[in-house]
């Protein structure tokens, strides 16, 4: 039974790490609304350019006189003259004056190296494992996304997966919020220096998940925390998980500072990774009104010389606008409450009663961008701690009384990365992925035939899980995507159950990953 | 003596114009929208480029004019309208890639300007926004005409003599035919890729 469910776990990671790659959006609307072309504000969409940047810190506006570049005039909701009226009268408003939707579509082409079955060898005999194909093709998403202004400074956008992987896989709701920009005008605040993002939303990362560019996400940001077998974390959190709240924000992604603070629901929960956790576990809901907080600062150089073309959304060059070259530094801080209820007793050890574990833990991240010209190398570092509470057993008492401190589980990694732009339609990447755990179940617990249950038979051959992804992007149209990736995937091993020695030799299962991707 | 000399040239001119100066007039079909119909070269002629220049505007993210015709020596003024940087380039000239020419960007309310010297096509792009494009024709004579949006057009003007007219027209292949230009002449095209 462990073996299957470790044989599932690690099929379960393959396919999604594989197959249901990364998420990213470009807007169509946006290209009805203003009539040009997506290159206006990305760099192999999704990916943004410094214009692009400035159009969404302004609320998905052109950052000046953004009436004037509106090809498809929006609906008055209300006479612009009404506002003077107010309060005596509605505020008024606009919507886009077409639905602006925008629907994409990708589809996906992998093969697996030969030795994918590998870990099978540990089944017993007569047991039919996971089977992982060589080659397959996959269905990827089907999105349907809105976005917009309705005036006043106040932007929208929902975004939502009608299917994942084919018929019958729903998706779900990605972000979904309103954006009230510049709020800070009422307090006399500068321009830009506070801004106000309400309902669901990507927190807001150094470089967005949900809006990579790349087949496969960066592994740090998926990145969950679960203890060993001794520990008692079982936190599903993962910096690329949605959350449900409030943001404050300001400054420019282009230049200068910007910021965020947000407070979030509580999003933590898991399922049981180790056998020695609490058992039976009650749950994970929270039971308390206690929201997580976020942060980021970050500050970007914009190295030109020239003062002017400095302070531009895009740098003024020999041929025309581009993007700047710069230098972006950040920083970023997540603080939560894991919580985990489980059975318990009371002092008596008879009455039977919910306990509950409130673990809290933080995530610590610092990042950079660099960029000239048509190269950008970035990265993020991270690092996270969950504290660890262990049920207090009693002697004589069959179940916990309570919680006592442990060691704190804690991981750390990040990636760095490097795109080119041979030419506007013509994207290489190379990227480096790291994730240090000792105790998560992606990487793989450690081989410890002392374990009882026995422990793991499969292992990163190293604590650490190491990946290399070269890549290159081509633009068939500017809203048409070709991509290949080739994840070179970390070294494991697989361990005899009984004897904790290795049967195989360390080998990686690495995979040919082509994507096909349309917006509309 | 003075006053003389003035009533000959006057005479003269007159004489020109009325004898000598007609109208070529007809319409271009299988195509939509705005044409351009010029005649070629008049041997022996050159004639002076205005002294006013003509304005290519970049304005919410549009060139406008979408068609402007010069005669060859003038400059043309690229001016910024909108609030966002733009680029004015070109690829070729005349269809000769060497002279491509990149004119880089500038910010709003600025222009930049280019004296256009040889004739022919100018297809102008912006590098940061693809979906604009726009197209100057460079031309020998002063006579020429851009249609309405039917097809129809009219050179005035025009000395009388033989020459050769030309229809130009976005996408398609360019169609010259011979006119024999005295008074009303008549002169359809039928352009097609």
């Amino acid at each position: 039974m462990v073996i299957s469910h470790r044989l599932f776990m690690l099929f379960v990671f393959i396919m999604i790490v594989i197959l249901l790659t990364g998420s990213s959006y470009a807007i169509p609307a946006f290209s009805r609304q203003y009539g040009t072309s997506c290159s206006t504000c990305h760099v192999d969409f999704p990916k943004l350019n410094d214009f692009g940047r400035a159009f969404k810190d302004a609320g998905f506006k052109f950052p000046k006189d953004d009436e004037t570049f509106i090809k498809v005039p929006p609906v008055l909701l209300g006479s612009p003259a009404q506002a003077d009226l107010w309060p005596h009268t509605i505020f008024p408003g606009t919507i886009p004056g077409l639905p602006p939707i925008g629907l994409r579509f990708n589809t996906f082409f992998q093969v697996v190296s030969k030795n994918r079955n590998n870990f099978n060898s540990q089944l017993p005999p007569g047991t039919v494992g996971p089977f992982i194909p060589r080659t397959d093709f996959q269905p990827g998403l089907f999105s349907i996304f809105m976005a917009g202004n309705f005036g006043s400074d106040i932007a929208f956008w929902v975004d939502d997966d009608i299917s994942v992987g084919g018929s019958g896989a729903a998706g779900g709701l990605g972000d979904g919020y309103l954006k009230f920009v510049n709020i800070g005008r009422f307090l006399k605040l500068p321009k830009d220096a506070l801004s106000m993002r309400v309902g669901q939303f990507e927190l807001d990362l150094p470089f967005s998940p949900a809006r990579s560019w790349n087949l496969s996400g960066w592994d740090i940001y998926d990145q969950t925390n679960f203890g060993t077998s001794s520990q008692n974390v079982n936190n599903g959190f993962a910096l690329s998980s949605a959350a449900q709240g409030v943001e404050f924000s300001g400054g420019h992604t282009y230049r200068g500072y910007h910021y965020s603070v947000a407070v979030v629901n509580q999003n933590t929960s898991g399922s049981a990774a180790s056998p020695a956790n609490v058992s039976p576990q009650v749950g994970f809901a929270s039971d308390s009104n206690f929201k997580d907080l976020y942060g980021r600062l970050s500050y970007r150089f914009n190295l030109e010389r020239d003062p002017a073309s400095r302070n531009e959304i895009q740098a003024a060059g020999a041929t025309g606008p581009r993007d700047h070259t710069y230098l972006t530094l950040g920083t970023l801080y997540f603080y939560g409450r894991s919580v985990q209820r489980a059975t318990g007793v009371e002092s008596d050890g008879v009455t039977q009663t919910v306990i509950t574990a409130r673990e809290p833990f933080y995530r610590v991240g610092a990042d950079f961008s660099f960029n000239y010209r048509a190269f950008n190398l970035f990265g993020q570092y991270l690092q996270g701690r969950d504290h660890d509470l262990t049920p207090l057993i009693p002697t004589n008492f069959a179940l916990p009384v309570g919680f006592i401190g442990s060691n704190p589980v804690k991981f750390s990694g990040g990636f760095v990365e490097a795109d080119y732009l041979a030419y506007p339609w013509l994207m290489a990447i190379m990227r480096w992925d790291e994730v240090n755990s000792s105790a998560d179940r992606i990487n793989g617990i450690g081989a410890d035939a002392g374990n009882s249950p026995p422990a793991p038979f499969l292992s990163p051959f190293h604590s650490a899980r190491h990946r290399f992804t070269p890549g290159i992007q081509f633009l068939i149209h500017a809203n048409i995507k070709a991509s290949f990736e080739y994840q070179i995937r970390p070294q494991q091993v697989v361990y005899d159950i009984s004897t904790g020695k290795p049967l195989t030799s360390p080998f990686r299962t690495n995979s040919a990953v082509a994507g096909l991707e349309w917006v509309y | 003596m003075k006053r003389n000399v003035l009533v000959v040239v006057a005479v003269m001119v007159g004489l020109t114009v009325a004898a000598g100066a007609g109208t070529i007039r007809g319409k271009i079909s299988g195509v939509a929208g705005e044409s351009v119909v010029y005649v070629d070269t008049i041997a022996g002629r050159t004639f002076p480029a205005p002294a006013q220049h003509p304005v290519v505007d970049q304005k919410s993210l549009i060139f406008q004019p979408h068609i402007t015709v010069v005669v060859a020596g003038t400059t043309v003024d690229f001016l910024n309208s909108d609030s966002v940087a733009h680029n004015v380039f070109w690829t070729s000239l005349g269809g000769n890639k060497k002279l491509g020419h990149n004119l880089g960007t500038w910010p709003q309310g600025e222009k930049r300007s280019f004296k256009f010297d040889t004739s022919g096509v100018v297809p102008l792009f912006c590098n940061v926004h693809p979906e604009m494009s726009a197209y100057i024709l460079v031309v020998a004579t002063p006579y020429f005409a851009i249609s309405d949006q039917a097809g129809n057009y009219k050179i005035e003007n025009v000395p009388d003599g033989s020459y050769t007219v030309t229809a130009w027209h976005e996408g398609v292949r360019n169609q010259s035919k011979p006119v024999t230009a005295s008074g009303e002449s008549k002169v359809d095209f039928t352009l097609s890729k």
